[in-house]
């Protein structure tokens, strides 16, 4: 570090260029709403991740219980055939890439400094970009139910029905448009997030001392890299035939619609374990402090989740198993979709065989990871009936392809996601989430989730398509739709029970005003070091990592015969908080500036080409001002100041803790 | 402990599961079940199924069944010491590298057999009758090739795919707009159609009776209403039935069917054929018929790129071809019955509108009437103005009662 010692601190005489050009100044730490828009804390990042992820969930969800009220009757009414096919391809797009996705952006962006032991994500300002640009994405994405009707093609839209020929409508534009978005979000915060875990890793924190959660997060971010762009690649394709009158779908131009269906599920079937493997990192995390064990066989959990970043790459076909590729094509995408089942069965015995053994505290966290090890399981196991290329004939475009990605997408995923909300949620906000309303809550939304899902294995075998607005009476199909739609409503309510409890727990902690311990499950990771919440600056000083799970290993270690005993006291090995001399990044103002360009670019695509200009200048005042932005400003004092008040004299603390944004700018 | 955790858990796993296959497998009155194959290609992947389903439940009950146990036996109890650790077990080699192996060895025989049945069901089948299947928004049409000598016979109809049973059927699938699936599961698996390619897919019907499906693969907006009926009905009365397909229409007599005829053929033959039609106008004079056998064509200002399409595929044909309308047993991509769907009708088979007591007893008039006077509010599409560039389905010609009479009394000339 002491190479960027002499190139950050300024020398005494120099003055700063607060206001370059006549840009805004930098702000400093502002209160309020304003702490927010500008903050490049990792920290408030991943909350609002979390928060707008929330937000979508509740819009997606209500799309949810429009397609189960729909079908829960035969001849429903509820919805016409285009609203319907709106609604469903909203759904799957919306809690696809506005939900699972950043609902994992939204745990990596908080734990991963804290994991790895840094102060903050390798370019905090990139990071507060990839948000904003997220938010831009999802809020484009949306506009469409006010600018026309959304989307009407599926979440996969394949060509020839996403042109304009059979789709003239805005609606896929809005699609097209938002994911682009969305997908540049993807890549700045991969980019960042990968350098953040190679580069910021405190002294001592080898790639084998790393918790699991952090290579699952790492192997995601390297898939993200590499796929997003083909989807993007596609979207484009696609933006210039429907706007532009461009042919590369047009079949009567000679165009092959299956090249559409090879972009997309080259990114698709990659986005799959990008959606679940942030989840398997979580539970990683979690079963071992409740299981009182280490987790099992870390290096195959690190190496299993390894081997699905590379295998998930060669197995995308088996979404087109019905598409006529021909026999050996077909062949040779079963095998290697059957083989991707093995790292994956690897991982959910090695959590068994956690908890094997152990001492099992069945708290909150414990049991939505047990769920999501079972549910993911089912899901699991019809995957690897699908695998068997012929049965997938029969299989794909059922129901039963509905019930398998959502025992692996919700039954694996959001499971992993919620018991981590449980887990985390002290470091996060600094009250526990009630544990007698968690665990009731576990167990309706176990039921409800089942009730809605598991019959759609049934009503997939007994031949009842996907993506239909409508089913007939007489075909079997009643029984079964009925239970999956008083599930969904079950469901429905275990959430709205969820946000209930969020509040009585924040309203019950308030009124108890008590001080929560920066370590209330007596865990294991560098993030329960530090107390609850989280201070701004992370860590008072950087720890330096010996061995995997360090913290742990600071309060307990194993005496002659093996037992493990506690060598001192929690307290003692935490940091108070009370870091000093700490410099931080700075807010900006710029992120959310250039992020609010995009969206008028994209509407300027669709309607008028003069907001694309107005946009596209917002976009290049953004980056200017970026650019041309002091690394900090001196006079409005730095980041965080009203917690930690800063001694950027002092340059020894600033070299140590020097804010990674600039250390990585130098290196 | 364990007993007691163990001996619940091995009844209710399988009997769940049991409950499962059985309400799926079993549930009567469901014409689409893929667990009730009837073709021998469906067979043939249901017994490539079963084993892995058998494999899976196993698992399942070992994992689910496990978990459960691992959970009920190693849970704390309320007086237990937290300070008081388990064993810190880190791993176990050998055992993981056995639980890497042994599914991979398991899914390897999977696997194995997997490969010989794509390969199998994907032979081409001797002595077939070739089908070609075109999809399209939304509706099947399928042309008939009877000794596979690679140029159709003059059979063309839609929805219903009438086969011969006992026969290897050779279809050839294909798509006239978008990416369709045509699918009949106690047949076969489905194939896509997909616009600029054809796809092979075998079937076979050992027995006469009805086979239902659907298209599998989202079209658009009628997606749900895109359905499949194969008839395979005994070789003898294939024979006859495509012998009558093949035959001119006669023209009507009927004074409500010459008006109907007339309605037809200034309205409806924009976009519906009827092979061997004379044109209504020249009955009177008797000025000799003149047919008109050319194959539909958007006009070319109002749909350049659908012709272009349509010139590409050889379809030859637009909307549904109507030559032997009444041989069918539905109409509108058979969301609606043309035949009544009663016992006694179905009874009647391919022939129930050639006797006048079948079709007074058969025909849904109704939905019929109800088609012609509206069809956008039978069937969700796309109508548009007739024949704009992206009209698709029947628009509402806004006809009078006694035309929908007239029309509906030429129809059924249509045997």
């Amino acid at each position: 570090m002491a190479t960027t010692d002499g190139t950050l601190a300024l020398g005494p005489g120099v003055d700063a260029p607060v206001r370059p050009m006549g840009v805004f100044a930098r702000p400093g730490s502002t209160p309020g709403w304003r702490g927010w828009i500008t903050t490049v804390d990792h920290k408030r990042i991943g909350i609002m991740y979390g928060a707008a992820a929330l937000f979508f969930f509740l819009i997606g969800g209500v799309e949810a219980l429009l397609i189960r009220l729909q079908l829960a009757a035969p001849e429903g009414k509820v919805l016409s055939a285009d609203l319907y096919n709106q609604v469903y391809t909203m759904h799957g797009t919306t809690m696809i890439f506005l939900v699972v996705m950043p609902i994992g952006a939204s745990f990596m962006n908080y734990l991963l400094p804290l994991q790895v032991g840094a102060r903050d994500v390798a370019f905090p300002r990139m990071n507060a970009l990839s948000f904003w640009v997220f938010l831009a994405g999802g809020i484009v994405l949306n506009s469409a139910w006010l600018l026309g009707g959304g989307a009407d093609g599926g979440w996969f839209n394949y060509a020839p029905n996403n042109g304009v020929m059979f789709s003239p409508t805005h609606g896929i534009d809005f699609w097209n448009m938002g994911l682009i978005i969305t997908g540049i979000s993807s890549l700045v915060g991969a980019v960042n997030l990968i350098v953040t875990v190679l580069n910021l890793r405190a002294p001592g924190m080898t790639l084998m001392r790393m918790p699991v959660f952090v290579w699952m997060s790492l192997v995601t971010q390297f898939m993200l890299l590499f796929a997003i762009p083909v989807l993007t690649s596609a979207q484009f394709l696609l933006l210039f035939d429907r706007l532009f009158g461009a042919r590369f779908f047009d079949v009567s131009q000679g165009a092959d619609p299956l090249l559409w269906q090879h972009l997309f599920w080259i990114f698709g079937h990659p986005e799959v374990y990008i959606m679940i493997l942030p989840a398997f990192g979580l539970i990683s995390e979690m079963i071992p402090v409740f299981a009182r064990k280490p987790i099992f066989g870390y290096p195959f959990m690190v190496f299993s989740g390894i081997a699905i970043g590379f295998m998930g790459w060669g197995v995308w076909a088996h979404h087109m198993f019905a598409s006529g590729m021909g026999p050996i094509s077909v062949a040779a995408f079963s095998v290697a979709t059957m083989f991707i089942a093995v790292p994956t069965g690897v991982k959910i015995l090695n959590w068994l065989a956690t908890m094997w053994g152990g001492k099992l505290r069945f708290d909150t966290p414990l049991l939505y990871s047990v769920g999501l090890v079972t549910m993911f399981t089912i899901g699991g196991l019809s995957g690897v009936t699908h695998a068997v290329s012929p049965a997938d004939t029969q299989q794909t475009d059922t129901y039963y392809i509905v019930a398998h990605f959502h025992y692996v997408l919700f039954g694996g995923a959001l499971f992993g996601f919620v018991g981590g909300w449980y887990f985390w949620w002290p470091k996060v906000f600094g009250y526990k989430l009630s544990e007698f309303h968690g665990k009731v809550n576990f167990w309706i939304l176990m039921v409800g989730f089942n009730l809605t899902f598991g019959p759609m294995h049934i009503l997939g075998l007994q031949g009842m398509p996907r993506r239909t607005y409508t089913y007939r009476d007489n075909y079997g199909f009643n029984f079964w739709n009925l239970v999956a739609t008083i599930g969904a409503v079950i469901i429905g309510i275990s959430f709205l029970y969820f946000f209930w409890i969020i509040w009585k727990s924040w309203k019950d902690a308030k009124a108890a005003n008590a001080v929560l311990s920066g370590d209330p499950w007596d865990a294991r990771g560098l993030e329960w070091m530090i107390p609850c919440p989280a201070p701004a600056h992370n860590f008072d000083v950087t720890p330096t990592v010996t061995r995997l799970d360090d913290f742990w290993h600071r309060k307990y270690a194993e005496d002659e015969s093996g037992r493990l005993i506690r060598v001192a006291e929690t307290a003692d090995v935490s940091m108070k908080g009370d870091g000093t001399g700490v410099h931080l990044p700075s807010p900006s103002y710029w992120p959310i500036v250039l992020a609010s360009g995009l969206p008028f670019i994209g509407w300027g695509l669709i309607f008028n080409l003069w907001f694309c200009l107005l946009g596209g200048l917002i976009v290049i005042t953004g980056i200017y001002g970026w650019v041309m932005e002091p690394a900090d400003d001196p006079e409005a004092g730095h980041g965080h100041e009203d917690d930690h008040p800063s001694d950027s004299d002092d340059s020894s603390a600033a070299a140590e803790v020097a804010a990674p944004e600039e250390a990585a700018l130098v290196d | 402990m364990i007993g007691k955790a163990r001996s619940p858990l091995a009844r209710i796993v399988p009997l769940a599961l049991g409950i499962v296959v059985f309400a799926a497998g079993c549930a009567s009155n469901a014409p689409q079940d893929t667990l009730d194959p009837a073709g021998p290609q469906a067979k043939q992947i249901d017994n490539l199924i079963m084993p892995v389903f058998g494999v899976a439940g196993i698992v399942f009950v070992l994992i689910l069944g496990g978990a459960v146990w691992v959970g009920l036996k190693f849970k704390a109890k309320d007086d237990d010491d937290f300070n008081e650790f388990p064993d810190q077990v880190h791993g176990h080699f050998a055992l993981e590298i056995g639980w890497t192996i042994v599914p991979a060895v398991i899914l390897a025989l999977v696997g194995i057999f997997t490969v010989i049945t794509i390969f199998d069901l994907a032979k081409k089948p001797a002595d077939a009758i070739t089908v070609e299947v075109t999809g399209q928004q939304w509706w099947w049409q399928y042309r008939y090739d009877l000794n596979n000598d690679g140029s159709f016979d003059e059979i063309v109809t839609a929805n219903d795919l009438v086969i011969p049973t006992g026969r290897n059927i050779a279809l050839r699938i294909r798509s006239n707009d978008v990416i369709h699936s045509w699918w009949a599961p106690r047949l076969a698996g489905k194939m896509d159609a997909v616009p600029g390619r054809t796809h092979p897919l075998t079937i076979k019907a050992p027995e006469a009776g009805e086979y239902i499906g659907q298209c599998a693969e989202f079209c658009g907006l009628s997606h749900a209403e895109m359905r499949i009926k194969v008839v395979a009905v005994s070789p003898e009365e294939f024979d006859a039935w495509a012998e009558a397909q093949q035959a001119p229409v006669e023209n009507p007599t009927d004074e409500a069917a010459i008006e109907g005829w007339k309605i037809f053929a200034g309205t409806c033959t924009s976009c519906h054929t009827v092979r061997g039609m004379n044109d209504p106008g020249a009955v009177e004079g008797d000025a000799g018929p003149e047919t008109s056998t050319t194959p539909f064509e958007y006009p070319e200002a109002k749909n350049q790129l659908a012709n272009k399409l349509a010139r590409q595929l050889d379809q030859g044909t637009g909307l549904p071809d109507l030559t032997h309308f009444m041989s069918r047993s539905t109409f509108a991509g058979a969301k609606f019955d043309l035949r009544k769907n009663t016992d006694a009708c179905n009874a009647l088979g391919l022939n129930w509108a050639t006797t006048d007591d079948g079709l007074a007893k058969c025909l849904n008039r109704a939905d019929l009437e109800a088609w012609l006077r509206d069809a956008p509010s039978m069937k969700a599409m796309h109508p548009g103005e007739t024949m704009a560039p992206d009209s698709r389905g029947m628009p509402n010609f806004d006809l009078t009662e006694e035309q929908i009479d007239q029309l509906v009394a030429y129809l059924i000339t249509l045997k």
